[in-house]
């Protein structure tokens, strides 16, 4: 044996592992999508089950998507790549294994709190209290795992994709931990430490940057280093790629603000998001070309290998979402475009044409490399290939197209200075035909993920009984730096400085954003404060946050003539000042709710929410039929009511001390409004649709009477 | 407008700070990026082919 040489062997366990685990959730994560889609396709789908209603599970196929799929596709990817990259096994098989269960665990527990109904309804920050420690948990010993690899490599020189893992592995940490801040009630109940606008601009902190560093940053890293592989040479420009790193890191984590245009948000903030998320033009699109430009001289392969075909499409889909998501940060075209499935749209666009093209890709390259065997079959990868090509591209033509509708329809006034479609339910049914061609799109999506389950099943099949980890032999690393190089190269050299270097990147723009919008106080103003929610009212809102309302429905009416014409005064901040977590929402399927108090009479709502189709022909919105029969919990509201005063909100002692009474009082009086009107319904005032109904008439009205 | 657009615009000693430093970050790490030989760039963009033997 060589003096010099060490000998040691890769952890490709743990990358198999995340690489099946990835496959599993992948199906889950597309079948709980077509599910939704038909839901709003076909509302029977709702089957008038609270487990599988539209509210519970949209946000169970989102996570499922986000964290699960594409994840475990990081992961895999991560660990596979960056052990090759520094020559170095993983710093710790039992961390590795820890990181694995653990995810998963947290996984499964989405799948069961979230169809239960707990859920904070953040969007991509649903999960309640006990998980969000547990991801904080599993995350550190990620981060351990990784910088522990970092610190034995025996590449003294770190490639860029790492670079890209470790700004994904901090700015996580930061956006999950501030947005995570909360105050448990119960178990599985909690309320954020921030109210209305604060909550707001820290969800979409969190919300655009998840976005960024969860779906973009890693993934651009698996670019940069799966890309080069599969089409056989160096990346483009290794140049532009440092720059796409620090501008995107830097540009990315400041243009938050664009999901709250027109809002309530004071102006300078939304005016640094739009311009922050336009000059993300530039590097997104130094970033595809220099991911395309790697296959210069070879694009006969994009021909004959279904690999090279499904990562360049990512990488142009990578491109086309980057250049839409800054043109719908312009205010102009936000304002057609917010609230309507455009968003839909363009967010499928990224996640199943980027994300899931990036993974099929680089699931089709290691699978037969790990498992030491070939592909079954490059010809049912490519049928693969086309039919989700095919599926993504009716998605987008449907939602863009629905969007556009649903834009132009609730913008559209006549030259009396009225509303040309006045009735909202009108601007649903017209777009209903879009939904099933959405639904199509996902079945053959789906479908193509099917086919590739069925190759890789096979694939692995013939791959050889006994796996051995072969052995590589290195030379023992020295890193003392020779007199001649540069500072950049020791820097680059170092992950701590990198590290702290990423991080000041992304709290710079976070900490300007952040910091003044907390100081609420300077905000509001004295003559529009307003009252906190009744005991019942707050117990109703707190079904409203179960059954994810919020997925369907808005409480933010934006500064635009239309939207005060159909809804009234544009929302003011001081009217969601109380409101822990916000629900301005963030998509319209059904109109904006923020001033439907006494827009209808109880009697309306008791039916409404029965059924929608009895009240309104042709609504879309699902049945509610349990919540006539499950009991309001009036014992749990005294300590709501204290968690609430705990947080600031002005309850007073004697308010804490009788919330349950406050509350069955309240809602005695709703019960015999509802009777005089004909409701025959023994018990009503112990059941939810009464709080519901408080709380939908509270929306708007909570105005301090002087 | 911009009256009302600055109305709300409190710490604005901590935004200039911010672009600033953003900025500065900004231009420093171009300058740097563009002062570097090709020589090293071609080494780092090589990093992924760097095969150890027996390596599949
Ligand atoms: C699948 C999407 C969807 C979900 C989820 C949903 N709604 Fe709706 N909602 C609609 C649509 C579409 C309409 C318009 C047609 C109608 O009035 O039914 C509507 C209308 C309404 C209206 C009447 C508003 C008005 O001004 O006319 C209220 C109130 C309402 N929904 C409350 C709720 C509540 C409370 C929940 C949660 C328990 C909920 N919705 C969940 C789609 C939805």
């Amino acid at each position: 044996m060589n003096q010099n040489y060490e000998y040691f062997s890769y952890d490709d366990d743990i990358v198999k592992k995340f690489l099946l685990a990835t496959m599993i959730w992948a199906g889950a994560a597309f079948l709980f999508g077509l599910l939704a889609a038909l839901q709003l396709a076909y509302w029977p789908l709702n089957l008038n089950s609270e487990y599988l209603t539209f509210g519970r599970l949209r946000p169970l196929h989102t996570n499922a998507a986000i964290f699960a799929f594409a994840g475990n596709a990081i992961f895999a990817g991560i660990y596979y790549s960056t052990q090759r990259l520094l020559k170095a096994r993983l710093f710790s098989d039992l961390l590795g294994r820890i990181h694995f269960w653990g995810w998963q665990l947290i996984i499964v527990a989405a799948a069961i709190t979230l169809p239960l109904g707990y859920s904070q309804s953040k969007e991509y920050a649903e999960l309640e209290w006990p998980i969000d420690i547990a991801i904080t948990l599993v995350w550190v010993v990620f981060a351990i795992n990784f910088f522990g690899t970092i610190k034995k490599r025996r590449e003294k020189h770190m490639y860029v994709a790492i670079w890209f893992y470790i700004a994904t592995i901090i700015t996580v940490a930061v956006l999950h931990i501030v947005n995570s801040i909360e105050l448990p009630v119960t178990f599985l109940k909690s309320y954020p430490v921030y109210a209305g606008i604060q909550d707001a601009l820290v969800q979409w902190w969190y919300g655009h940057n998840a976005v960024a560093f969860f779906l973009t940053t890693p993934f651009l890293g698996l670019m940069y280093y799966f890309m080069p592989k599969i089409a056989d040479r160096p990346v483009y420009s290794y140049r532009l790629s440092i720059i796409h790193f620090w501008s995107l890191v830097f540009i990315y984590i400041w243009a938050g603000p664009h999901h709250l245009l027109y809002t309530a948000l004071p102006d300078w903030a939304q005016t640094l998001g739009m311009i922050f998320s336009l000059m993300l033009w530039a590097p997104s699109w130094g970033g595809m070309i220099n991911g395309l430009l790697t296959l210069r001289g070879a694009w006969h392969l994009l021909r004959t290998d279904p690999l090279v075909k499904f990562m360049v499409a990512a990488i142009t889909f990578y491109g086309m979402a980057t250049f839409e998501g800054p043109l719908l940060s312009i205010k102009s075209v936000s304002a057609v475009g917010h609230y309507t499935d455009w968003i839909i749209g363009h967010v499928h666009s990224g996640a199943l044409g980027w994300n899931g093209f990036l993974s099929f890709a680089m699931i089709y390259y290691l699978v037969p490399k790990l498992w030491s065997t070939k592909l079954y079959s490059l010809k049912l990868a490519t049928t693969h290939f086309w039919l989700g090509l095919v599926g993504i591209l009716l998605y987008y033509i449907s939602m863009v197209s629905a969007g556009i509708t649903q834009g132009l329809m609730w913008h559209a006034v006549n030259e009396n200075g009225k509303l040309v479609y006045p009735d909202f339910v009108e601007t649903v049914t017209r777009i209903v035909p879009l939904y099933w061609v959405r639904a199509l799109g996902g079945v053959l999506y789906l479908a193509g993920f099917i086919l590739m389950a069925y190759n890789i099943w096979k694939t692995l099949k013939t791959a050889p009984k006994d796996q051995k980890e072969p052995t590589y032999a290195a030379l023992k690393p020295n890193f003392e730096s020779s007199s001649g190089e540069t500072t950049h190269k020791k820097l680059e050299g170092m992950g701590l400085v990198f590290s702290v270097l990423s991080f000041i990147a992304i709290a710079v723009g976070s900490i300007v954003e952040i910091i003044p919008t907390l100081s609420l106080h300077k905000y509001v103003e004295p003559a529009r404060v307003t009252d906190p929610y009744s005991a019942l009212e707050l117990a109703g809102r707190d079904i409203y946050i179960r059954e994810g309302c919020y997925t369907c429905h808005s409480q933010m009416i934006r500064k635009l003539s239309a939207e005060v014409l159909r809804y009234g005064p544009a929302s003011t901040i001081e009217e969601s000042m109380w409101d822990r977590p916000f629900q301005w929402g963030s998509k319209r399927t059904g109109p904006d709710l923020a001033r439907s108090g006494g827009k209808y009479p109880n009697l309306w709502h008791y039916r409404h929410m029965m059924d929608p189709r009895s009240t309104t022909p042709g609504s879309i919105m699902p049945n509610y039929p349990w919540l006539y029969t499950k009991k309001t919990d009036y014992l749990v509201l005294r300590k709501k009511l204290s968690v609430m005063q705990s947080l600031g909100v002005p309850y007073t002692d004697e308010q804490l001390a009788q919330a349950d009474l406050d509350a069955q009082k309240q809602a005695m009086s709703i019960v015999e409004d509802l009777k005089q009107n004909g409701v025959e319904d023994p018990k009503l005032e112990e059941k939810e649709i009464v709080a519901l109904i408080a709380y939908l008439q509270a929306m708007g009205k909570k105005e301090r009477a002087e | 407008m911009k009256q009302e657009a600055l109305l709300y615009f409190t710490d604005t000693w901590l935004t200039l700070l911010g672009l600033v430093l953003f900025f500065s970050f900004f231009i420093i790490m171009l300058i740097r990026v563009y002062s570097l030989k090709k020589e090293y760039f071609e080494m780092m963009s090589k990093l992924p082919f760097k095969e150890l033997e027996d390596e599949r």
